[in-house]
């Protein structure tokens, strides 16, 4: 499943989903807002916004790519958009394979990749203002 | 009103002040198009080097190129993840 939601990110229905008999390995990536610090302020929030459909587009290439590269039977990859709140699920990579290398391998060239080539864009929203993580462009002095 | 629709996003719509807008040109290409949005949206100058385009939902080059009715997009670093 490849989708862009601006709802919580179930991982654990990711995850049951992409069980199967004929796999040994269900490899779990979740990316997850951080709060950075800095001369008394701090980030309240995350908000993330995509073009689409392109990069709904660009999510189901980044499986077809892992499907040319690997043997993996399932791939899922969830981004949300919209607020995040600290500590929440942004992006959520589930890949399931006989063996475990290429779920490792699979997860990790799915983060990589979409930091890359998936028109999405993330704005810190801080106490004391924003700035578009990248372009360091924003309301913060 | 036809002509070529150029959305923006994060970085690039605040600059801009705005997502949308229509430039009323003939087949052109990327490079062409960028003066004509720069001088309507001046804050995006200083953003050229560091940003992407797409037409019609796929990634282009500057010499790509762009009629009426395209979709163009103004795409800065992304930052997803």
């Amino acid at each position: 499943m490849f989708a862009i939601v601006e709802e919580p990110i179930d991982v654990g229905a990711l995850i049951a989903d992409a069980q199967r008999p004929d796999c040994g390995a269900v490899s779990t990536f979740v990316g997850t807002t951080r709060v950075d610090q800095n001369d008394g302020a701090s980030v309240e929030y995350l908000e993330y916004e995509a073009y689409r459909p392109m990069a709904d587009r660009k999510l189901e290439e980044i499986g077809a790519e892992i499907e040319e590269r690997w043997d993996v039977r399932e791939v899922s990859i969830v981004h949300r958009i919209g607020r995040v709140d600290p500590g929440q699920a942004s992006v959520a990579i589930v890949v399931a394979s006989p063996r475990r290398g290429p779920a490792f391998e699979a997860s990790r060239y799915a983060i990589e990749r979409i930091k890359v080539v998936v028109p999405i864009w993330k704005r810190e929203v801080w106490s004391d203002g924003y700035v578009w993580v990248g372009s360091q462009v924003g309301t913060r002095t | 009103m036809s002509g070529i629709k150029v959305l923006l996003f994060g970085a690039a719509a605040d600059r801009a002040g705005t997502r949308e807008t229509v430039i009323s040109a003939e087949t052109t290409t990327l490079d062409e198009l960028w003066p004509i949005l720069a001088e309507r949206h001046p804050g995006l100058s200083p953003m050229r080097d560091t940003l992407a385009f797409a037409v019609n939902g796929e990634y282009a080059r500057g010499d790509a190129s762009v009629s009426p009715g395209d979709e163009v997009a103004v795409l800065p670093p992304v930052s997803g993840g």
